[in-house]
């Protein structure tokens, strides 16, 4: 048998990009790593497979705790990582969901080629950077009230549909047609409240981002007809997530839980697991306020998908509907949801907790929208500013391997503070406009410096190794045009 | 009192320390604003505020917590940060001031929360000096400005007693 050892962690080889961390101490299940030789040699490198390891000990984790091929350090449970626990007997905790509650990705589709917007890069970029709200302090797209909250908590994505800022068919296109029914408003603070309602419809800062992009490959015709994707395109893509409103409720339930669940917390090996057990009263609010940020999220990324749409009407002086700007999909990567799986010839009902991982359903599942039932979820991997970015979709192997999940993303390999050190955002910037046509906006030369290229992993790696085990298969690629950050 | 900014994978490390528990919150606490912002100008207004919690650690968490929570309601960046620290009966206080820098005034990164993950808050070997009192009680003046140096693998250079704290922040 193929062993590896990173800090006295051994891992077994289970099979090509299947690694296991056999079962230990006070391990409730054995942990897994998805990875090629090249990413888990990446993974080894930090505290990824002891925060791995300590989320193996969550009361009623079901399976494995598993890795995802981007996953790297985190607080708490790693980034990249999934762990589903049982909603009977388990727990469900706070921050192996993140701060940033259904932080995530959406992709609107455009019938413009890239020839179409070529000559418009500068002015598009500046346009988007002036109104799309984005770092500390830029306000949001929608100037909120605290009535305004409390619907969008609510309510969702059909809160944005009332008030102007969708359309039906951008319901039909999101998961969960942009509402989960278990949201609960009166769980989440007035703190959270508070800060949140001066940020619905804005980008936030750190790998944040809103890129215009152009489809490079298409790997799977039947299933990108489906999509509606083909060479050439324009599309855009968004990442953002809850903002301070999910930053607080995150941090709110963390304290509430340590102070209730004292008992739980002393058996587990990070307090950053904390964890109310199942069917207690904290584990109800939390998920109810939870739902709650999730519809805030879906409902920021809605607003500035919207204010795209205005300003490439500004730009290329046409209909944005005439440009058949249309939602392909929406991507949650920090959600714990409430799934059925097969767990050991059993089904049961479990939170799926993934921090900075994908949802990966595939053809068939009947919570995939309608839309997509036949071909699979879609699901949308960014990549760096210099390396494009994926379109998956759900793979069968998803429901067995990985509770029906995959990568969100290329994965971290380099700190902030190393990546100032190495990189000078304006150097950045001005390689990537006059070597790779990309035109880059951001607050400060430092984010750019911080989110540059070289210090992601290789996101074609991240995606061939999903696309070999099944678990989301390849269908396009794309690669940036202009980008603007926080 | 001073702090560093410490490498991490996904998010920024805090390492402070400071001649006691009030030097190293507000050294914590200018970290904070250091990983927010490059260069902090001299403007703004000072505001005071006040945390209570059962424990250090969570009275940390809190303080920073609030910081984040003021900045965003306010509409400011805390920077200059002073604190004490005090038990009392059986929980801890913090009472702290900060200059709140407007956002108008800097080009600021957000900082999403602060995290327990690797927490640490530990008196250092050095006796403290005879100055501090049993109860912990303490000052810290913010304003005389701390001491940023770039990442380092070992503890933070000043070594002469006093306490030192570590602190993850989700960026």
């Amino acid at each position: 048998m193929t062993t590896r050892e990173f800090d006295g962690i051994q891992l077994e080889r289970v099979r090509e990009f299947v690694w296991e961390i056999p079962r230990e101490g006070d391990m409730r299940v054995p942990a897994r790593v998805l990875a090629s030789e090249a990413l888990l040699e990446e993974i080894g490198e930090d505290r990824t497979l002891q925060q791995l390891k300590n989320a193996a000990h969550l009361p009623g984790i079901a399976g494995h705790a598993i890795c995802m091929p981007d996953g790297h350090q985190g607080y708490g449970f790693p980034v990249g990582g999934v762990g589903a626990t049982d909603t009977e007997t388990g727990c469900i905790s706070p921050g192996s969901v993140g701060y940033d509650i259904n932080c995530g990705v959406r992709m609107m589709k455009t019938n413009l080629v890239y020839d179409d917007i070529r000559g418009h890069e500068e002015e598009l970029v500046e346009a988007l950077f002036a109104n799309v709200p984005s770092g500390l302090g830029g306000g949001g797209v929608v100037d909120g009230d605290r009535a305004t909250v409390e619907a969008v908590l609510e309510r969702g994505v059909d809160w944005a549909l009332e008030a102007g800022w969708a359309v039906e068919d951008d319901l039909e296109h999101c998961e969960d047609e942009g509402y989960r029914p278990d949201a609960d408003p009166s769980a989440v603070s007035q703190k959270a409240k508070d800060r949140g309602k001066n940020q619905l419809g804005s980008l936030g800062s750190g790998n944040h981002f809103l890129e215009v992009q152009r489809v490079t490959d298409v790997y799977r015709d039947d299933v990108a007809d489906a999509y509606g994707l083909e060479p050439d395109q324009v599309v855009v893509l968004i990442h953002c997530g809850s903002r301070g409103l999910g930053h607080q409720t995150c941090t709110d339930y963390l304290r509430k839980i340590e102070k209730r669940h004292g008992d739980l917390l002393a058996q587990l090996p990070d307090k950053e697991l904390a964890a109310a057990p199942a069917g207690s009263e904290l584990a109800d609010q939390y998920y109810g306020a939870m739902c709650a940020c999730i519809n805030f999220a879906w409902v920021n990324r809605q607003v500035i998908m919207h204010r795209v749409r205005q300003v490439f009407e500004r730009v290329f002086d046409r209909s944005w509907e005439s440009m058949e700007m249309q939602l392909l999909y929406d991507v949650a990567h920090n959600i714990a949801k409430k799934e059925v799986h097969r767990v050991d010839g059993e089904e049961r009902e479990l939170y799926v907790h993934r921090k900075g991982a994908t949802r990966a359903f595939p053809a068939g599942h009947p919570e995939v929208p309608a839309a997509y039932r036949d071909v699979g979820q879609p699901i949308i991997i960014p990549g760096s500013m210099g390396a494009g970015s994926y379109v998956l979709r759900g793979g069968e192997a998803s429901m067995d391997l990985t509770f029906g999940s995959t990568a969100h993303g290329a994965g971290r390999l380099m700190s902030r503070t190393q990546a100032k050190n190495e990189f000078w955002g304006e150097t950045v910037q001005d390689e990537l406009r006059e070597g790779d046509h990309v035109y880059v906006k951001a607050q400060s030369g430092a984010t750019v410096a911080e989110e540059a290229p070289g210090v992601y992993k290789d996101v074609d790696e991240v995606v061939r190794v999903s696309d070999a085990l099944g678990i989301g298969d390849r269908v396009a690629r794309t690669y940036p045009v202009c980008n603007i950050k926080g | 009192m001073t702090y560093e900014l410490r490498p991490h994978t996904a998010d920024v490390a805090v390492a402070a320390t400071g001649a006691d528990l009030g030097e190293t919150f507000a050294a914590v606490a200018d970290g904070l604003a250091a990983a927010t912002c490059d260069d902090i100008p001299e403007t703004g207004e000072r505001f005071s505020l006040s945390v209570r919690a059962e424990g250090l650690e969570a009275l940390l968490f809190d303080y920073l917590d609030r910081l984040i929570y003021e900045r965003d309601v306010r509409g400011v960046l805390p920077v200059a940060n002073e604190a004490t620290v005090r038990e009392d009966d059986g929980e801890w206080v913090v009472e702290a001031s900060a200059r709140g820098v407007p956002f108008a005034d800097v080009t600021a990164r957000d900082v999403k929360a602060v995290t327990y993950s690797e927490m640490r808050i530990e008196e250092r070997e050095k006796p403290r000096s005879p100055g501090d009192g049993e109860s912990g009680l303490s000052r810290a003046t913010g304003e005389a400005g701390a001491d940023r140096t770039e990442p380092g693998d070992g503890r933070p250079e000043a070594d002469d007693g006093g306490w030192e704290a570590y602190v993850v922040l989700d960026v």
